[in-house]
């Protein structure tokens, strides 16, 4: 093995061990391994970037007791931690698949309002616009087409609402951030008021699907209210 | 969940560079993984099978929607939250190294970095011969070299 070829392996595999007699007789090599094993080191560092919590709901009841379908047997025993995670998708699971839209749609109103409970960040103030190419990222054209008349978007971001990838928008008003969530797939007969604890807004129905359109108490949404309208086209 | 959690969320921003689309993916990929339970075999290898999962996943997100060109300087909120936190300078800079790096450069690199995966199964998790991987590695570690030493 000359130098070329051993730098090449620890280069692919710092902790490669192979070598040993040519590296014996390398200074350069051995320093050179060190060397990698050093960047190894803080690479390792770099990409343990900072996790968020996993928050769990409580687990309802009737989530607990639910099962999924099986092809047959389970063959082992689900680990604690899949126990977990999946009493997480199964509550998903509930509300995106086995909630009729039809019987329930004030069920709607509400997992909007507990999903801009879990987006805190997207209630922020803030003046700086999410560049455009992030929004017709979170908007794509076979969804929607928001012309530019719907104000200074400062939040965009794809999120679940029933089930559906919907564009999660934050324009701001007088009194704080406006949520606008598009919901091409959310028929709503008549528009449906959205009351919380300090926000408040309406779930208009808008051709085959709805906008969601929530801000904080006291803000006065009519004119927002028509010029979303005005500005969003389904494209589904 | 513990590690593996902190693995696969991990995994899935590095592959996005980007945090909410991380978030976004491992949730999917986690109900996916809950659907299709009865395709994991072995116990061992969970942590595999979700990774993999997380992998198609986003695939499928870039898939419809189309990839955006990542300006460093021009980058979303959720871009800069995966370089915000800064420790000190040399991670800081890592990171801005590990970011810019090419998608097939950065990831079988995550994989044998914080994942512990030998070169065979990064081959196979990716599709790849062996051979090709260890050229990836060795080009990735080789740019993140040269640019570290770059002031």
């Amino acid at each position: 093995m000359n130098c070329d070829e051993y730098r090449a392996a620890v280069c692919a595999e710092p902790s490669f061990t192979g070598g040993a007699e040519h590296l014996e007789g390398c200074a350069a090599c051995r320093q050179f391994r060190d060397e990698m094993r050093a960047l190894d080191e803080t690479i390792g560092r770099a990409l343990a970037v900072e996790v968020p919590e996993l928050k769990l709901p409580a687990a309802d009841p009737s989530v607990v007791a639910f099962s999924p379908p099986r092809r047959s047997g389970r063959r082992f025993p689900i680990p604690a931690w899949f126990a977990i995670a999946a009493t997480v998708a199964i509550a998903a699971l509930l509300t995106l698949h086995f909630m009729s839209p039809a019987a329930d749609r004030q069920s709607l109103a509400d997992e909007v309002l507990a999903h801009l409970d879990g987006e805190p960040n997207a209630l922020l103030p803030t003046d700086v616009p999410v560049p455009a190419g992030r929004v017709s990222a979170v908007v794509p054209p076979n969804i929607a087409v928001l012309n530019g008349n719907a104000g200074l978007i400062t939040y965009a971001r794809t999120c679940v609402i029933d089930g559906h990838l919907v564009p999660h928008l934050v324009i701001q008003g007088k009194k704080g951030a406006i949520t606008i969530i598009l919901m091409p797939e959310e028929k709503v007969a008549n528009a449906m008021p959205v009351e919380g604890k300090t926000v408040q807004g309406v779930i208009l129905p808008v051709g085959d699907g709805s906008i969601a359109i929530i801000g904080e108490r006291g803000e006065r949404l009519d004119d927002v209210q028509q010029k979303i309208l005005k500005s969003v086209t389904w494209k589904t | 969940m513990g590690g593996c959690y902190q693995d696969i969320y991990r995994y899935a921003v590095w592959l996005s560079r980007d945090r909410t689309i991380a978030e976004d993916v491992v949730q999917e990929a986690l109900l996916r993984a809950w659907k299709s339970l009865d395709a994991l075999r072995d116990e061992g290898a969970a942590t595999q099978w979700l990774l993999t999962i997380v992998r198609r996943e986003n695939a499928r997100h870039f898939e419809r929607k189309r990839p955006e060109t990542v300006d460093i300087d021009n980058l979303t909120p959720a871009q800069s939250a995966l370089l915000a936190e800064r420790p000190d300078e040399e991670l800081h800079g890592m990171r801005r190294a590990i970011y810019e790096l090419d998608d097939d450069y950065r990831e079988p690199l995550v994989l044998q970095v914080l994942m512990g995966y030998s070169t065979n199964e990064i081959a196979e998790h990716m599709g790849l011969k062996q051979g090709a991987v260890l050229t990836r590695l060795h080009r990735a570690r080789a740019r993140l070299r040269e640019r570290m030493a770059t002031p």
